[in-house]
This record gives C-alpha cells, structure tokens and sequence, in this order.
C-alpha cells in the first residue's frame, strides 16, 4: 500500500514534535528531578544537588559486584562546619540502601573509598547530612555489564 | 570455612595534626539473602553490617553497611592523628559476631 501524502505529514509531524519535547525536557534534567524525589521520599526532607560533595565513580564498569565509589565533601570537618553523614542509595537495586558513613569533626575527614554492588545501569546517590542539618546531595550514572545483587 | 579476618592498613607513626590514612578489609561472603540454592531455597543474608573505629577509647568513624556493599567490605577512610593512642576497628555480623584488630599509633609532635 503507499503511503499517502496524509500519512508523511501526520508522521513528520509526531517525529518533530517528539524531537521538540525532548529539547525542552532534555534527559539530564529530568534524572536530576528523579533522583530529588527519590531522596525527599526515602529521607522525607528535601536536599540540594550540591558540587561540594562529589561522589566518583567509574561511568563503565564490568561487573556489578564490585564497582568502587569514592566519596568525598568540601568541609573544614571543625565544629562549626562539618559533615555528620553520608548516606548512599542505588535506587534500582533490589534493596536501595548501599551504606552510611559517619563522622566526627576534628578526628575523621569526609572522605571514604569502598567497593560496592549494582544490579543494573543507574543513577547512584549520595546524599550528605551537614551539621547545620543542610542535606546535599550528588548523583552519577554508572552502566554495569552483570547485576551483582544475585 | 575460614572465619572472618579483618586486616587493617594503618601507618606506625604520625604527626601530630597531619591526616593519616587506614585502609580495612574483612574477607567475608555478604551473603544479600537473594540468592537462592539450587532447589530454589532463599539462602539468608548474613552480613557485616557495622564497622567503627575508636581512637584513644573515642568513636571517631563508623559505617553502616547493607547489603548492596561488596563481599569482602573494604573501606577507606582518613583520621588525624590527634595524639599517641589505641585504634581499635570492630566490625559486626549479622547474628552476634564480632570480629577486631587495634594498632598502636605513635604521634610525635
């Protein structure tokens, strides 16, 4: 059957308004909104994406057994300014909750290393607890080749 | 099946307000309590879910660990070395288990 001249444009038509929403919802912001929901409804409080707490972790990795996460936070670790806790979520695994690191200023530094499991490709989260109560928080993608939660 | 060991790289000395790092292991299986066995039995989680470091008989880091962290849990993490004193590290398991290295730390001012 051909196709007639109704049906290009109807279909010209869907392809460019389909390549107009994704300009105006482009994918990095709706993960940011994403992982902003998932920690007001894990934690019930709102956090703030935040650069001074960095969460490093390989972008590609081959096993989800053993993906290393390196976290750290910009803070004077003194009294005034310190950092309680870290807090880290993969929201795709099985069960979400990865670790919790805590703190005591003036004795530890906000900075840890570990190893840890991913069932598929996904968002990790960080999310910091401040003194002051201020939540920070960081997400960054990481594409696991084998789901190291079976 | 060999139990546990925990094993703690920690340097001997330090000075005084220099931040100094411990690098800890434990050899463990973490079992999740989602595989399951062959005849399709959920074999339990079983898991070291607390690691703390004192210092001079201070908490001065801990972890709580779940089931998404690594066989084998090792954990990085940096101190200052505030004064000569004990580090101890203690990791606990699921069902009582407890399991502990300290080390000796020289801080010379």
């Amino acid at each position: 059957m051909r196709l007639t001249r109704r049906e290009m444009l109807v279909s010209a038509c869907c392809g460019s308004a389909a390549f107009a929403g994704s300009l105006l919802f482009p994918p990095s912001a709706h993960a940011e909104d994403e992982a902003l929901n998932f920690v007001e409804r894990t934690l019930g409080r709102q956090a703030t994406m935040s650069d001074r707490l960095r969460l490093i972790m390989p972008a590609v990795f081959p096993t989800g057994y053993t993906v290393p996460m390196e976290l750290k936070v910009e803070s004077a670790m003194t009294e005034d300014d310190y950092v309680r806790r870290i807090r880290v979520f993969a929201p795709q695994n099985p069960l979400v909750e990865v670790v919790s690191f805590a703190f005591v200023p003036g004795r530890s530094i906000a900075r840890v290393s570990t190893r840890i499991r991913l069932a598929k490709p996904q968002d990790v989260v960080a999310v910091a607890e401040m003194n002051d109560g201020t939540l920070l928080m960081t997400k960054t993608w990481v594409d696991v080749a084998t789901n190291g939660c079976a | 099946m060999t139990p546990p060991t925990p094993r703690i790289v920690v340097p001997s000395s330090a000075r005084k307000g220099e931040v100094f790092t411990v690098k800890s292991i434990i050899s463990h299986q973490m079992e999740t309590g989602l595989r399951k066995t062959e005849g399709g039995e959920t074999i339990p989680r079983k898991i070291i879910h607390k690691f703390t470091c004192t210092y001079g008989g201070t908490v001065v880091f801990g972890v709580d660990l779940h089931e998404a962290m690594s066989a084998n849990p090792f954990i990085e993490f940096s101190l200052v070395a505030t004064e000569s004193g004990r580090l101890e590290f203690i990791w606990e398991e699921d069902g009582g288990g407890v399991y502990s290295v300290s080390h000796e730390l020289l801080v010379e001012q």
